[in-house]
């Protein structure tokens, strides 16, 4: 089991005509993910590691019954992209892209509620379920890093996963499914919305959150443990306790606004519900065996 | 991209939003001129982007043409480097409103928000007095309904012709907001005149960074630099931050380059530059190198774990920046990620003695910038 993704998953790749869609297409497909078809208007006819490539979304589910797309699209092309695979019936999409301008951010999460679709991202690495499947970019085959487990991974960043991850796998752990949400202000699907699904998976034992300063992400997650939402154990690490108030530093959306988002209230809105908060990337394995959770 | 005031102004009047009088002059010579349209008493105030002008006694209410023209070339000779003042009409204020329009990440709206008590720093009401902050989701697809509006106007009790004029105003602000890819669009004070008017005091606009290739009216870069390193950082768009400390960061990935900034810190070390070369950039490792050899450093501190952003890519990078810069400081490297032990090779191959844990990197970059060996 898994979330999210798996190798039944039914995956098209929006973009796949280009460099890193055709790229990492073939990673996704090496990995065991079921990529059937790509999408690039215009290149009806053409085939990318194998797979047909069609003019729309709506071609790709018809001929495939496609559940999944995958966006390789540029930020300024990523509204209308995300538009037609909602439109095509499709309620699950990641896109990747960094720099998508926050009002389309908006527009495409009002639109994704509306469809009841997830939307992971931009400017994320995307969703894996390790040695099942991913849809993004990860190197998945670096084993210290992406090793199947029982944890349950939800992240704002790129680098700083792979560096936290890597630090799981040491102490002994795997992944069951890691969730890029992205590192921008608006991201398509928050950090608590994904919550229910890892609530509900029997291979998830715990969860790890990988959060920064700025936003109320982690405050929602600690919202959703005293609502009952998540009865796993879970434990934090949050980037950007030292750094200085009132600085833009880390990603977009991580800034202290509104008296809200200090590392601080996040450290104290998690503990209060139980959650442990790790200092260092090294003690999010610790902090997993304090909780008993079993090393599979 | 923050807009000064001026700007934010020439903005909010094109949208029909009524502003104050003003002359904008760059030399103290102008002022005269500047006078005789505005009159006396005016208001002096310094273009610069930070907040907190009048604290900082940026900004000066002045009731005299001496009063005025001293304070011109005060400003003008501060440290600042001020550019740019504006000589504004002194308004006969009745009453201050705070108006603003931004996004809330949470609901994934647009947000409207009024408080009746204007001109006063609106995070430090919104822990005190919360209750007088007016706070109107804005459904983007279908924009701000004259309803809401209305609603929002009716509410504050004001004579007929003033909430009329403020309904129309925060339309008018939201069609600034939307026009513009606005993160924030401010009016801090907004001044109800003792003749009714409603007319904007302050003016705050800032573009979404994202959205710039569609808001090409404005130049990308327009922020007082303090230094070449952040001009140059800047006119690359790399993200930066000149500190004072001993170690310069040159990192990859903005989650783990605040992780590193926060570990050289539980390590007793402090920090010469905040540097992120991710993403996008991550082939500049020979621009960001030559951003930190100008800031005053004991050593570089590389750290990355990229996936997109190549281990072998940046390793050829950081490789060549070296052979090319001569760095006259110590380089401490930890490149993991995609093609990692590639990185390694060629690292080695190099001559630099390249490390694989964090921790490890920064305890010894920390030891170098104390005085200690690699």
């Amino acid at each position: 089991m898994s979330i999210f993704i798996d190798q039944n998953t039914k995956v098209c790749v929006q973009g796949i005509t280009g460099k890193e869609g055709s790229f990492w297409t073939k990673h996704m497909i090496e990995l065991g993910t079921q990529v059937l078809c790509g999408v690039t208007p215009g290149k009806e006819g053409q085939f990318i590691e194998g797979k047909p490539v069609y003019n729309s979304v709506k071609a790709a589910v018809e001929h495939h019954g496609i559940d999944a797309s995958m966006l390789f699209v540029p930020p300024r092309l990523t509204k209308d992209a995300v538009m037609e695979a909602l439109d095509a019936g499709i309620k699950k999409i990641v896109t990747i892209a960094d720099g998508i301008p926050l009002h389309d951010m908006v527009l495409i999460r009002q639109a994704a509620k509306e469809h009841n679709a997830f939307v992971v991202g931009g400017n994320t690495s995307g969703v894996i379920s390790p040695k099942l499947a991913m849809m993004g970019s990860f190197p998945h085959w670096i084993e210290r890093v992406y090793k199947k487990g029982n944890i349950g991974v939800m992240t704002r960043s790129g680098s700083l996963t792979n560096e936290v991850t890597a630090m799981i796998v040491e102490a002994g752990y795997g992944v069951s499914t890691l969730i890029g949400v992205g590192g921008d202000p608006v991201p398509g699907t928050r950090f608590a919305e994904f919550l229910p699904l890892y609530e509900a998976d029997k291979e998830t034992e715990a969860i790890v959150i990988i959060g920064e300063l700025g936003g109320t992400m982690e405050e929602e997650v600690a919202d959703a443990i005293k609502e009952g939402i998540l009865t796993k154990p879970l434990v934090a690490f949050l980037g950007g306790r030292t750094a200085p108030k009132g600085q833009k530093m880390g990603h977009a959306g991580a800034i202290i606004s509104g008296g809200k988002g200090s590392v601080e209230d996040k450290i104290t809105a998690l503990t209060e519900v139980g959650a442990l908060v790790a200092e260092r990337p090294r003690l999010v394995g610790k902090l997993l065996e304090k909780l008993n959770v079993a090393k599979k | 991209m923050k807009l000064y005031e001026y700007q934010a102004k020439d903005v909010f009047k094109e949208a029909g939003i009524t502003i104050p009088n003003s002359v904008l002059i760059e030399k103290p010579e102008e002022i005269e001129n500047a006078l005789a349209k505005v009159g006396t008493p005016c208001v002096v105030k310094s273009q610069v982007l930070s907040g907190g002008r009048g604290k900082a006694g940026l900004v000066k209410f002045t009731k005299t043409e001496a009063e005025a023209k001293s304070e011109v070339i005060r400003l003008f000779n501060h440290d600042l480097k001020i550019k740019k003042i504006m000589i504004e009409e002194a308004v006969n204020i009745e009453k201050e409103i705070y108006v603003s329009i931004t996004v809330d990440p949470y609901l994934g709206k647009g947000l409207l928000i009024v408080s009746a008590e204007g001109g006063i720093d609106i995070e430090t009401l919104a822990v005190t007095q919360p209750e007088k902050i007016i706070k109107e989701p804005i459904d983007l697809r279908y924009g701000l309904m004259p309803f809401q509006a209305s609603r929002i106007a009716y509410s504050l009790n004001q004579p007929k012709v003033v909430t009329k004029a403020l309904i129309k105003l925060f339309l008018n602000l939201y069609k600034v907001f939307r026009k513009y890819d606005a993160e924030l669009v401010e009016i801090n004070p907004l001044f109800i005149t003792k003749d009714l008017e409603v007319v904007a005091g302050d003016g705050k606009l800032m573009i979404d960074d994202n959205s710039m290739f569609r808001q090409s009216e404005f130049d990308k870069i327009q922020t007082d630099y303090k230094t070449v390193a952040e001009f140059e950082a800047a006119e690359e768009g790399i993200p930066f931050i000149q500190f004072d400390g001993d170690i310069g960061l040159m990192c990859a990935g903005a989650g783990l380059t605040t992780t590193v900034y926060d570990l050289i810190h539980y390590e007793g070390g402090t920090i010469a530059n905040y540097l992120e070369f991710g993403g996008p950039h991550y082939k500049k490792a020979v621009k960001a190198m030559e951003i930190c050899l100008k800031v005053p450093s004991k050593v570089i501190l590389i750290v990355t774990f990229g996936t997109i952003a190549r281990a072998d890519v940046m390793a050829e990078g950081i490789v060549d920046a070296i052979q090319r810069l001569k760095p006259d400081r110590p380089i401490v490297t930890c490149i993991r990620g995609t093609n990692e032990l590639e990185a390694v090779k060629i690292l080695k191959a190099a001559g630099l003695e390249p490390l694989f844990d964090t921790e490890e990197a920064v305890r010894t970059a920390v030891r170098i910038a104390q005085g200690g060996s690699q």
